[in-house]
C-alpha cells in the first residue's frame, strides 16, 4: 500500500534542545563502543599485554581484510542496497595476485592496478545491472558472486600459488612504531571524513535515505549505484590485496568468509540495513568486536566452534539495540 | 508577454490518459491557481512542468523558448522550482543539508563548506520571515508542517522565477499558513510567477490573479480571480456526467444496523470517526484524497491498529487481524484498492481465487470435496457473469474488470454480509462498472450492508444511499437524499474553513 499519502497533520515542534534525540541516534554506535570496551576487558583479564601497542598492531593486522571489505559493505549498505559479491571478488582477487605476482617489483604494481581496476569495473557492473534492469541487488550481487568464484576457480582450482616475501612483509612494516595496517585504518578513518562530506557522499546516503525523494531532487539514482557498487569492487579488490599480505597465497574460496560478516561489523557499528543511517567508525569497531571474539574464544580455552555462537549473539544484540533507539526515538517524535 | 505558455500538453500511463490537450497560461508577478478534482490532471501538468515526468505530446514555452526538461535539474536550469506535494526531502540530512541538497558549497576538497553552509541557510529563512527551523536538525525530527516549511525553503533557495506550491497549505497550521499565502503575494509583487495548488477556496479566493481549472485531464477553462463565482468554479470543475453508467436506485436499507463505528481513531490520520451503516444500505465515503477514507477501511477491516468501538449487527467486535475478520456470517469482507497485489493471486486459477479462503468449507477429515466446490464455483462464475474460458483459467489472464468479479465472488462465498469496497471500479472498463454498480445493488437488495468508496466522485453521487464526507480524519458530513451531489460533497470538503 502506498505511504505515499499524507498524513494530516499540522503540528510545530516546541523550541528547545533535542539533546536526548541525538543520543538515541547514536545509540547503535555506542552499544558497539560498549561491547567493545568490554570484550577488550575480559580479553585483558584472561591474557597479559592485551593493553599495548603490539596487541593494537596484531588485532588491526587481524582484521583489516574484514576492515576493508566492510568499508566497501558500509557505502552500499548506506545506499540502501547490500553487495554479495565482494566474496567472489575477494577469492578473484587473491587467485590472480597469487598466480601472477612475480618479486618484479613492476609487474606487483601493474597487476595491483590490474586487481584494483577489476574490482572497480565489476562492482560499476553490478551498480548498472541493479539500475538498468531494475533487480535486487541481493539477487545482482548473488549472481555476480557466483560467477567471479567460477573464475577464480578456472584460474586456480585449490588453495596455493605464491605472492613475493617482501610483499608479505608489508603488513609488518612500522612507522612511529604502528604497523601498515593501523596506518591503513586511520587512513580509511581520513577517506571517510572526507568521503562523507562530499556531494557524492551525500548523495549517496541521500537515496538510501530515500530514494524518491533523491530522484525528485534531481539525483541520477544509476550514478549512485554504479559509484557505490564501483566503490564496494574496489574496496574489496583491496581486501583481496591485504588478504594475500597474511595468507601469502591465493584461494578460490576464501571470500565467502567476509560477506557476512562485512554485513554484522556494519551492523554492530550501527549502520542501518536501510539505508541512509551509519557512519564507517561504527563499522570498524563492529570488525575489531568479531575479531577479538576469536582471540577471546582462543584464550578461554573453549572449542573454536563458540565463536560463530558469539559472534550471532552479539549481532543479535546489536540489532536488538538499534531496534530499541528505533523504537524510542519514533515514539518521541510522534 | 506570457511567462509560460503551454498547448496540446498530453501525457499517458499505459493505457491511462492523465493529461489530454491542455492548455496554459501565465504572466510573470501573477499568482495562478489550479483547481480540479482529484486525478483531474494537476498533478501530471505539474509533474512536467516540473522535469519529474516527460510529456508525451504538446508543447510548453518559457520565455518563448521551447521548454522540455528532462529531469528536475532541467527544470532549475530555466528558473522553475516545484514544492512538491509528496515532499522531496530526505529524512536522514539534516534541516540545511536538504534546502541546498545538490548544490552545496564547497571547498577546494570537494567537500561541503558547513559554516558557508549554516550562513545561506539563515540568509534565506531571514529573508523570507521563515518561521522558526532548526538548521541543524535532522529532517525526520520534524513535524509534517516543519517538513512542509522545509520543502517551501528549498525551492525559494533556487530563486526560481517560476514557483510551483503544490498544495502547501495544507499541512500547515493556520499561522504558518497564512505566512505562505503573505509569502506568495510577496514573491508574485517581485515579478515571480507563483503557480499555486489548493483545495480550500477561501486561500484561492484571496490570493489568486487568475485560476485555470482542469477537470478529466482536460484545462476547461481560465479565468480572471475576480471574474467568476464560487458557484461557477464548482461546476465547471465537475462538469456534466453521463448518467446512463448507473442502476436505479431503489432504497433497501431497513432499520437493522449492521456496523456501527463510534469513536474509530488511527494515529494522525483517522480521527473519531463516527457512523452506522445499515442493513440493505450502500453508504459511500467521499471527500478529498487523503482525508483518511484508506485509513478508515483499513482500520476496519484490521489492518491497521486502531481504536474507538465497533458493532457487528449489534454485537461488540473486536477486528483484530483480516483472517479474524473474514471468518463466518457476522464477519467482515474487503475488496482491497490494489487487486493485483493484495486481492488476487494471479498465477492461481480463477476456482482456486474463488475458493481460498473458504477452502475449510468443502473438506471433510482433511479431504477436499472437489464435487462441491465445482458446484459453487460454477454458480458464482454465473452470478458474476465472470468471462473466463474455464474455471481452471488463471486469473491474471482475465481482463481488469473480470479480476474485480473474481474478487466479488471470493468475498461472497465468505458469507460476510458486511462488505467493505475501496474503489472497487479503479482501472475497470465502462461496460463492467455499470455491471459492478448494478452488483452492488442486487446484493444491498439481499441484505448486505455496503461501505462503498470511489475516487470517483460521481460514483459516490449515483450508487450510494447516503454519503459520508470526511474531512482531516473526521465525517465532516453525512449527506442524504437530495442533498447527494458533486457540489455538496466538494463543499463539504473544501468550502468550510478548517479548525486551526
Amino acid at each position: 500500500m502506498s505511504i505515499a499519502e499524507r498524513p494530516v497533520e499540522d503540528k510545530m515542534s516546541k523550541p528547545g534542545s533535542d539533546w536526548r534525540g541525538r543520543l538515541l541516534d547514536r545509540a547503535p554506535f555506542l552499544v558497539a563502543c560498549l561491547m567493545l570496551a568490554l570484550i577488550v576487558g575480559i580479553y585483558g583479564s584472561l591474557q597479559s599485554g592485551v593493553f599495548s601497542l603490539d596487541e593494537l598492531n596484531l588485532d588491526t593486522a587481524a582484521a583489516m581484510t574484514l576492515m576493508l571489505a566492510a568499508t566497501g559493505q558500509t557505502i552500499v549498505l548506506l545506499r540502501g542496497g547490500i553487495d554479495l559479491s565482494i566474496g567472489g571478488m575477494i577469492s578473484l582477487g587473491t587467485v590472480i595476485a597469487a598466480t601472477r605476482f612475480t618479486d618484479d617489483p613492476a609487474t606487483v604494481a601493474l597487476w595491483v592496478l590490474v586487481i584494483l581496476g577489476l574490482g572497480l569495473v565489476i562492482g560499476a557492473l553490478n551498480g548498472l545491472l541493479i539500475s538498468l534492469l531494475k533487480l535486487q541487488p541481493f539477487l545482482v550481487t548473488l549472481a555476480t558472486w557466483s560467477i567471479l568464484n567460477g573464475a577464480a576457480m578456472m584460474i586456480l582450482p585449490t588453495d596455493g600459488g605464491s605472492v613475493p616475501g617482501w610483499w608479505v612483509g608489508f603488513a609488518s612494516a612500522q612507522l612511529l612504531g604502528l604497523t601498515s595496517p593501523v596506518w591503513m585504518l586511520l587512513a580509511l578513518l581520513v577517506f571517510w571524513a572526507w568521503f562523507r562530506a562530499t556531494r557524492v557522499g551525500i548523495a549517496i546516503q541521500a537515496t538510501g535515505s530515500n530514494e524518491k525523494s533523491a530522484f525528485l531532487s534531481g539525483v541520477s539514482i544509476t550514478r549512485v549505484n554504479v559509484v557505490t557498487y564501483g566503490l564496494s569492487g574496489l574496496f574489496a579488490a583491496g581486501a583481496a590485496l591485504y588478504l594475500t599480505t597474511q595468507t601469502g597465497a591465493g584461494s578460490p574460496t576464501i571470500g565467502k568468509d567476509y560477506i557476512l560478516p562485512s554485513v554484522a561489523a556494519a551492523v554492530i557499528g550501527g549502520v542501518s540495513l536501510f539505508g541512509g543511517r551509519g557512519h564507517l567508525a561504527g563499522t570498524l569497531i563492529g570488525a575489531f568486536v568479531l575479531t577479538l571474539i576469536g582471540n577471546l574464544v582462543f584464550v578461554m580455552h573453549v572449542s573454536s566452534y563458540w565463536q560463530p555462537v558469539a559472534s550471532g549473539v552479539i549481532l543479535l544484540l546489536s540489532v536488538l539495540a538499534s531496534s530499541v533507539a528505533e523504537k524510542a526515538a519514533r515514539g518521541r517524535v510522534q | 508577454m506570457d511567462l509560460v505558455t503551454v498547448t496540446g500538453l498530453s501525457k499517458r500511463y499505459g493505457g491511462i490518459v492523465a493529461l489530454s490537450d491542455a492548455t496554459f497560461s501565465a504572466r510573470a508577478g501573477e499568482v495562478h491557481a489550479l483547481l480540479g478534482e482529484n486525478g483531474a490532471g494537476k498533478s501530471t501538468f505539474i509533474q512536467i512542468l516540473s522535469g519529474a515526468v516527460q510529456h508525451d505530446a504538446g508543447a510548453i514555452m518559457v520565455d518563448g523558448r521551447d521548454y522540455r526538461p528532462a529531469n528536475p535539474d532541467g527544470a532549475q536550469a530555466r528558473g522553475i522550482a516545484a514544492v512538491f506535494q509528496e515532499l522531496s526531502l530526505i529524512p536522514d540530512l539534516t534541516v540545511e543539508q536538504n534546502i541546498w541538497f545538490r548544490r552545496e558549497p564547497l571547498t577546494p576538497l570537494r567537500t561541503v563548506r558547513r559554516a558557508e553552509l549554516r550562513r545561506r541557510t539563515l540568509a534565506l529563512l531571514e529573508k523570507y520571515d521563515f518561521p522558526p527551523l532548526r538548521p541543524d536538525q535532522e529532517l525526520r525530527r520534524l513535524t509534517l508542517a516543519e517538513r512542509q516549511i522545509v520543502e517551501i525553503a528549498k525551492g525559494l533557495a533556487k530563486e526560481p522565477r517560476i514557483l510551483i506550491l503544490d498544495e502547501a497549505t495544507s499541512a500547515l497550521p493556520a499561522r504558518e499558513a497564512e505566512w505562505l499565502l503573505k509569502l506568495t503575494r510577496q514573491l508574485a509583487a517581485e515579478g515571480r510567477l507563483v503557480i499555486f495548488i489548493s483545495h480550500r477556496m477561501a486561500e484561492v479566493r484571496a490570493i489568486a490573479d487568475r485560476l485555470t481549472i482542469f477537470r478529466n485531464g482536460r484545462t476547461v477553462a481560465a479565468h480572471e480571480a475576480g471574474a467568476v463565482s464560487d458557484e461557477e468554479i464548482v461546476t465547471q470543475m465537475i462538469g456534466r456526467h453521463l448518467d446512463r453508467l448507473y442502476p436505479e436506485r431503489v432504497a433497501t436499507a431497513t432499520d437493522r444496523i449492521a456496523l456501527k463505528v463510534t469513536g474509530l481513531s488511527s494515529g494522525s490520520r483517522l480521527s473519531g470517526v463516527d457512523f452506522a451503516l445499515r442493513e440493505g444500505e450502500v453508504l459511500g465515503v467521499g471527500g478529498l484524497q487523503g482525508h483518511g477514507q484508506r485509513e478508515l477501511f483499513q482500520a476496519l477491516f484490521g489492518a491497521t491498529r486502531a481504536s474507538g468501538r465497533l458493532e457487528l449487527w449489534g454485537k461488540p467486535a473486536s477486528i483484530g487481524n483480516p483472517r479474524q475478520a473474514l471468518t463466518g456470517r457476522d464477519g467482515i469482507a474487503l475488496v482491497p484498492e490494489d487487486r493485483r497485489g493484495q486481492g488476487l493471486l494471479l498465477t492461481k486459477s480463477v476456482r482456486e481465487n474463488l475458493t481460498l479462503s473458504v477452502i475449510g468449507r468443502f473438506s471433510r477429515r482433511g479431504f477436499l470435496s472437489r464435487q462441491k466446490e465445482a458446484e459453487l464455483v460454477r454458480e458464482m462464475v454465473g452470478f458474476l457473469r465472470i468471462k473466463a474460458d474455464t474455471p481452471e483459467q488463471a486469473a491474471g489472464t482475465l481482463s481488469g474488470g473480470n479480476q474485480q468479479k473474481v474478487i466479488f465472488g471470493k468475498m461472497l462465498l465468505t458469507e460476510a454480509r458486511v462488505l467493505l469496497l475501496y474503489d472497487p471500479t479503479r482501472g475497470v472498463d465502462v461496460g463492467t462498472k455499470g455491471e459492478i454498480f448494478q452488483l452492488m445493488r442486487d446484493l444491498a437488495a439481499k441484505g448486505y450492508a455496503i461501505l462503498f468508496h470511489s475516487s470517483d466522485m460521481p460514483e459516490l453521487v449515483h450508487v450510494a444511499d447516503r454519503v459520508l464526507v470526511m474531512r482531516n480524519g473526521r465525517v465532516a458530513a453525512t449527506l442524504e437524499g437530495e442533498r447527494i451531489s458533486e457540489a455538496e460533497i466538494l463543499r463539504a470538503a473544501m468550502l468550510q474553513r478548517e479548525a486551526a
